[in-house]
């Protein structure tokens, strides 16, 4: 039997009335990989927190290396001495200092030197980085690294505090395929250290990649923990939410061919971005864009949107050519755009969920007198609460009250409550678990079927050939190939347009 | 192109700085004098050592407008103390003047620190209380040239360096500029070399992050306002000593100057970023603008209006920066 470096036994955690975990155990190995999966709000973050100290647990215990800890004495102190480093979603770092300072800080904050020794803090953040075989330039600052960078630094500051577990909360929800594969390859580096990783994601095939072991949650109780070879897709979706789910095409059919297109784009320009992208859609249709972060595929959904006018190129609407240079203007022409970068498209983190769903459509929601009706707000708001099924027992409670990816149902409820004619979804189901991608999925079929005209930018091949009856295919700033029939398109042979391998149109 | 002038804030203000100069001294060719640079010197330096305290405070995140009311309590206190005690020594003065101005500090840093009131608010509140109370328990008689101790005079005139001028008199450069030059260094090492200065820039960059990392945020506070608190009262003592009159509604009034000075000289209002460089740059702006407006035929009440504008320019900077990063993110999310 090999050492553990983790165990928590028997954790359960209330939250004013929602159990969130229900007598949940987890043991992590020696230098072990170990995925952690279950839908939206079945308690991942929760004991994550718990065992890192930053939570204290109604009752249970944590075995940190040996040394047991009982439901009210770990502090985060303590979690961090014995080896627990955690990075959350946010990474904690500080963008305004280089990436010098953001390795060695915490370090020598531990050490209570009174004065900053600079050579040594190089020599730190040096060492640190080459043992993951990592090169980052150290006098740059960190807000001017990607997010994948930033997430390799934080990952090399929990190196120079003795980490043996590094724990991360859903780190690959935020950066491209390509940044997935290198994390993965630093992951298998601390590996080879002894030291054990434990990650959140709701991306399976990234679980099948590089997961040991894996431990199910649902709904604040543990399924049972699995040897990664054991599970195969539709088993380990059923694990978690103990269904079966079934992908059926999305197939279009185009009933006033008579009418014109709903939007049309022709030679769209602009330069280091992408060139002449033209296309069309029509009312109903859902169309796929997908291509690598670079492609211009954000981009290109961006300039439709207003926020980065394009240098050339026409776009016509229903017919007409329109002039879209702002964000008001594709409003005003119909078009709603729901962001990739949801985590910081700002929730009002304290205020009513109900608040936050309503507020970009409050003119529907007044009375004669121009005051809100407040049985309007509360209709609108459960009414998406309901059909996004946000796990929260009240529309009246804060937004932070919920967890990180019924957080990104309500940013979508948002933007879904504008109900516009061209909607643009950059992303929609990042952080999303496997249960609820296909509940939205389902709404944005229905929106379709009613008439809406969809465009879903992703660099899930799957989500898009699954969901859309046609796709484009974007590499390095072109489109290299239109796929008119989603349904019956090989997956391999579109990862090869997306990664350039097949030699284009 | 754009984006790299935004960047350097400081050498962009440094090329305004010396075009300013250069225009000045083309009307003014006196401006150009080694004199006139002393003299410069002597009437600025106290307003640079606001500035350095205002500028930690700005980059840790926070906000303080009751420096002011700082100093000029500080010096009034100080030069009431010697007068009624018949003690005619500076050193004591400073013990006073600093030992008030820590107290005050620390009293915003109750508020800021410990009971987490905006920043603001708080000096919005204690500057008014400071005040107030100064006028209330001190008086509001002023103490001429005549009733002031000499060692405030004689402070006021020390050089540490003379030359003589062509008619055979002779002028220097300060000793305020000594300890400007002190206080200057003082305050880089700090922010440079010590942990306390460094988490000044932590908490001003990331505060949640700053607390995970284990900083002692509330310490790190009580730092910052009494460190404020102090150099307002050594600015409260050369004050008095260069215009050798003490009245308790002076100082006051003139903290826009110096915040428009630190947010023109590029340390941003959302903290975390600036350089002590960049505010001795501003404050040197904000003096030659004052000094020379009148000379280059604008009224002195053209210099409130620019003063107004300085900081409604250099905030609207920051705002612009900011947004200009974040499309550069959504667009471009891309390995630099
Ligand atoms: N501070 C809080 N107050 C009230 N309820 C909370 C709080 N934090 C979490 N919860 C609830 O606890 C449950 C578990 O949340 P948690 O964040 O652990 O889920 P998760 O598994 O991380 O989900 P996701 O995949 O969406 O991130 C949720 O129902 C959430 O609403
Ligand atoms: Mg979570």
């Amino acid at each position: 039997m090999s050492e553990a470096i983790l165990d928590v036994r028997n954790i359960t955690k209330t939250f004013a009335g929602v159990t969130a975990l229900k007598n949940v155990d987890l043991k992590i190995d020696v230098g072990a990989i170990h995925c952690l999966v279950g839908e939206n709000g079945s308690g991942k973050s929760t004991l994550i927190k718990i065992i890192g100290g930053v939570l204290q647990p109604d009752s249970g215990s944590v075995t940190i290396n040996g040394v047991a800890y009982d439901s009210q004495n770990l502090r985060a102190i303590e979690a961090i001495r014995g080896g627990i480093q955690i990075i959350y979603q946010d990474l904690a770092l500080f963008p305004n200092l280089s990436v010098v300072e953001n390795i060695s800080m915490n370090q020598m904050v531990e050490a209570n030197d009174k004065l900053i020794k600079w050579k040594e803090a190089y020599e730190i953040a040096g060492q640190a980085l080459s043992r993951i075989e990592e090169e980052i330039d150290l006098n740059e600052k960190v807000e001017n690294l990607s997010m994948a960078k930033q997430q390799i630094v934080a990952i090399t500051r929990a190196l120079t505090q003795n980490a043996r577990l590094v724990i991360m909360d859903e780190p690959t929800s935020a950066i491209t395929r390509e940044d997935v594969d290198h994390l993965f390859r630093v992951i298998l580096r601390l590996k080879k250290m002894g030291i054990a990783t434990l990650f959140v994601s709701h991306k399976l095939s990234e679980v099948f990649e590089i997961a040991e072991e894996v431990t199910v949650i649902r709904d604040g109780n543990k399924v049972g923990d699995y040897p990664a070879g054991e599970l195969d897709n539709d088993k380990l979706t059923n694990l978690m939410t103990g269904r079966m789910i079934e992908y059926k095409p999305y197939f279009y059919q185009d009933t006033e061919p008579e009418k014109p297109n709903l939007l049309e784009v022709r030679n769209l320009q602009k330069s280091g971005q992408y060139e002449k992208i033209s296309f069309t859609l029509r009312r109903g249709e859902i169309l796929g864009i997908t291509g690598l972060i670079g492609s211009g595929r954000t981009e290109t959904a961006l300039s439709l949107f207003g926020i980065n006018p394009p240098d050339e190129g026409e776009i016509i609407i229903d017919g007409k050519p329109v002039v879209i240079h702002s964000t008001h203007d594709a409003i005003r022409h119909g078009i709603g755009y729901l962001p990739e970068d949801r985590l910081n498209q700002g929730l009002f983190q304290e205020h009513p969920i109900t608040d936050n769903i309503v507020v970009t459509v409050l003119k529907r929601l007044l009375d004669k007198r121009g005051l809100i009706n407040s049985e309007k707000r509360k209709t609108e708001g459960n009414r998406w609460i309901k059909e996004l099924s946000i796990k929260t027992p009240s529309g009246e409670n804060p937004a932070n009250s919920l967890s990180g990816g019924n957080q990104q149902r309500v940013v979508l409820a948002k933007w879904l409550a504008t109900n516009p004619k061209i909607f643009i979804l950059d992303g929609p189901t990042i952080g999303i678990d496997i249960g609820s991608k296909s509940t939205i999925h389902d709404i944005i079929r229905r929106l379709a079927g009613e008439g809406m005209g969809i465009i879903m930018i992703s660099d899930e091949i799957q989500e898009v050939l699954q969901n859309c009856n046609r796709v484009l295919v974007m590499y390095k700033g072109r489109l290299v190939r239109e796929i008119p029939n989603a349904a019956e398109a090989d997956e391999d042979d579109v990862f090869a347009a997306v990664s350039g391998t097949s030699g284009g149109v | 192109m754009l984006k790299n002038l935004f960047k350097s804030t400081e050498s962009y203000l440094l090329i305004v700085l010396l075009a300013f100069i250069v225009v000045v001294g083309f009307i003014n060719p006196k401006f150009f004098t080694i004199e006139n640079l002393f003299d410069l010197l002597r009437s600025s330096s106290g307003m640079a050592i606001l500035a350095m305290g205002f500028f930690i405070v700005l980059l840790s995140g926070g906000i303080d407008v009751s420096f002011t009311a700082i100093a000029i309590s500080a010096q009034y206190i100080a030069v009431n103390s010697l007068i009624a005690s018949g003690v005619d020594n500076l050193a004591v003065a400073f013990l006073i003047a600093v030992g008030v101005g820590i107290a005050a500090g620390a009293i915003n840093a109750v508020f800021i620190g410990l009971f987490n009131v905006p920043t603001l608010i708080t000096t919005l509140g204690t500057m008014s209380l400071f005040h107030g109370a100064l006028l209330e328990f001190m008086g509001t008689k002023a103490v001429n040239t005549g009733g002031l101790p000499e060692c405030f005079k004689t402070f006021g005139h020390f050089d540490i360096l003379n030359l003589t001028r062509a008619d055979g008199t002779e002028y220097g450069l300060s000793v305020f500029f000594l300890i400007l030059v002190i206080v200057v260094v003082v305050t880089w090492f700090i922010l440079k070399y010590t942990q306390i200065g460094r988490g000044v820039y932590a908490i001003g960059g990331n505060k949640e992050a700053a607390k995970r990392a284990g900083f002692n945020i509330p310490k790190i506070q009580f730092f910052i306002y009494m460190y404020v608190g102090l150099l307002a009262g050594i600015m409260g003592i050369m004050h008095v000593s260069l215009i050798r009159y003490s009245n308790p509604n002076y100082i006051v009034g003139s903290e826009l100057g110096v915040i428009a000075a630190v947010v023109i000289g590029g340390t941003r209002i959302t903290g975390g970023r600036g350089t002590i460089l960049g505010t001795l740059v501003g404050v040197g702006l904000i003096v030659v603008l004052e000094k020379n407006l009148v000379l280059i035929g604008l009224s002195s009440y053209w210099h409130q209006f620019f003063i107004g504008l300085i900081i409604i320019i250099g905030v609207s900077i920051t705002y612009l920066q900011n947004k200009i990063r974040s499309k550069k993110n959504l667009i471009f999310v891309r390995d630099t």
